[in-house]
């Protein structure tokens, strides 16, 4: 495994030249389909995902009517038959995207202003075209900026990240083991214990924390402080990609 | 109101609403002026400038998206390899290589459409029928174009030699497996007239594959790959068909005499033309060797009024559009 064999300590760089704190390029842009309410598509390294926007629309006749002052949120995974390293046609409702999908809408459920549209739905559909790594933090990067385009009302950009405990999966002397990274690829993803924190506004509110692996307790603060400052940093981007879209909009319509 | 002389006063539509209300005389109106031109603004032979971008996915074989108006999709071509000795039957001797390359199965198209790409489609339903028929047509197509030499697909190993060959044989070529490349679709953003699109999407991919070298390792005895970009090559396809849909909006009807319906025929009908016209054309054209242009694929399907005369003007316009698409396309 390329990371145990502990070239990190050497430099201090990553598999992919980045030290301990360093994001990886993010690159995104709204408002790039027409047709759908709000789109984004943002890529974070390798990570490609397309987000599209369809609502508030009204309540789907089918099932109880449901009894409520707020929209809910709906989200839906699609991830592309060419997005992994094997190709793998991944089955509608499989536990792991319905998680995924579940997460996210909990999330956004809070976020948005959803008592400014009783009985209605929005609906997050998300495209996963090229998966390497922090999957859920780009689909829910992607989500705020599609919101953002699709004009629904939010308190704050809700922003995301992963974070690694320690550059080496065998946590053996020898080695800085107290650096978390921050930003994980696909490969470092698969070798190391990793958390996803998902935030909210400039004081940064946590949303979302996700862990399916095992760390020690002593490093989990250590892990937060550093995701809540890479939230901060990707929340100042997507902020960035806004009010550039903002000012070609107001451009187009002034000058 | 009781007093019956009062001239009623108007209703004023905006154009929206009156869109909406009645798409089909307000596509009428539209057509039936002096320079007849269509809701979106095109004329009636214009069709939509395609933008192609190839190569971004990094996961893929090859990939490619294709934006035609409002209509976008993704395609990606991942290459798997299949042992000769996994497959069922294998072809007979005397079917020739670009009919096994129908029979082995090596082209798997696949297109989702159930992805939010448009309120019709939502995401979460099982492949729709349209879904199926385009997976369908977009396989057909690409049987019948023959647009990959089975040659390229193969990965072969020469035996060496042993005591009991013959002298004067030559050195045996033995087929070990085939690459088989699944092509998947997927619909971002649909605004009519999704094959077009799709036909594109699938054939930019193509050209953009990449196959890495790869060879039988007798020793491990499997098919071993090697890592370097530099060895590996890219797909050559024989030719570029390229596909032109027309819808033709008539305001035919059962009670009035067919002589007095007036029909257009609309090059490349975006999703509100879609929906008020049932009668659709598709071509697809295609110029081996830059030689004479030929027609590979003709379907007509719904109302009557394209004859003889409406087909050739569509299939000049197809010509016209393969033109066109050489400069997008063609390498």
């Amino acid at each position: 495994m390329p990371l145990d064999t502990s070239t990190y300590s050497l430099a201090h760089l990553r598999l992919d030249g980045r030290r301990w704190n360093e994001l990886r390029r993010l690159s995104a842009s709204i408002s790039t389909s027409g047709s759908a309410d709000g789109s984004s598509y943002l890529e974070q390294g390798n990570t490609k995902i397309l987000c599209t926007i369809t609502g508030p629309q009204e309540q789907k006749q089918g099932g109880a009517r449901r009894e409520s002052n707020e929209a809910k949120v709906e989200v839906e995974i699609n991830v592309a038959a060419f997005s992994g390293v094997d190709r793998k046609r991944r089955a509608r409702g499989d536990r792991r995207s319905v998680e995924m999908q579940h997460t996210i809408a909990t999330a956004f459920q809070g976020v948005l202003f959803t008592h400014l549209y009783p009985h209605s739905t929005v609906v997050i559909t998300l495209h996963v075209l090229s998966q390497d790594g922090s999957l859920l933090a780009c689909c829910l990067n992607a989500a705020t900026l599609a919101l953002i385009d699709a004009g629904i009302p939010m308190s704050d950009y809700v922003s995301a990240c992963t974070v690694a405990s320690s550059p080496t999966s065998s946590e053996g002397d020898g080695v800085d083991a107290t650096d978390p990274l921050l930003d994980l690829n696909g490969v470092e993803e698969q070798e190391l214990a990793f958390l996803t924190i998902g935030t909210s506004g400039e004081e940064g509110k946590v949303l979302v924390l996700v862990m399916e692996t095992r760390c020690r307790v002593e490093r989990l603060e250590g892990m937060m402080a550093v995701g809540l400052e890479g939230c901060g940093r990707i929340r100042g981007m997507l902020d960035g990609v806004v009010r550039e879209h903002g000012g070609k909009v107001l451009e187009a319509r002034v000058g | 109101m009781a007093n019956g002389t009062a001239k009623p006063t108007g209703l004023a539509f905006s154009r929206e609403t009156f869109a909406k209300l009645t798409p089909g005389p307000f596509l009428q109106a539209h057509l039936q002026q002096a320079e007849p031109v269509r809701a979106n603004g095109r004329s009636l032979d214009a069709f939509r400038t395609p933008t192609i971008n190839t190569g971004s996915l990094s996961h893929s074989n090859g990939s490619a998206v294709v934006r035609i108006g409002d209509t976008a999709i993704v395609c990606g071509v991942r290459a798997e390899v299949l042992l000769a000795s996994d497959i069922p039957i294998p072809p007979s001797d005397d079917s020739s290589e670009d009919e096994m390359v129908e029979q082995l199965g090596l082209l798997v198209p696949n297109v989702e459409l159930s992805t939010g790409c448009s309120p019709s489609h939502l995401p979460g339903n099982p492949p729709s029928t349209l879904a199926q028929a385009l997976s369908y047509r977009i396989l057909s197509l690409l049987h019948t174009a023959n647009l990959i030499n089975l040659q390229d697909l193969r990965i072969q190993y020469t035996e060496p030699p042993t005591d009991e060959d013959l002298p004067d044989e030559g050195p045996k070529v033995v087929t070990k497996a085939y690459w088989t490349l699944y092509l998947d679709v997927l619909c971002i953003a649909l605004d009519g007239n999704p094959f077009d699109a799709l036909w594109a999407g699938v054939l930019s991919a193509l050209q953009n594959t990449q196959l890495p070298k790869a060879w039988w390792d007798p020793d491990r005895e499997m098919i071993v790959c090697s890592p370097l970009a530099s060895e590996a090559t890219r797909l050559q396809l024989r030719h570029l068909p390229i596909a032109s849909t027309f819808a033709v909006f008539s305001t035919a009807s059962p009670i009035k005499a067919r002589s007095e319906a007036q029909s257009w025929v609309l090059a490349d009908p975006d999703d509100f033309e879609e929906a008020v016209c049932v009668e659709t054309v598709s071509v697809v054209v295609t110029s081996e060797d830059d030689a004479r242009e030929s027609v590979l694929k003709l379907e007509k399907c719904g109302g009557g009024h394209v004859g003889k005369v409406e087909m050739g003007q569509c299939v000049r316009l197809a010509h016209q559009r393969w033109r066109d698409w050489q400069g997008v396309i063609g390498g």
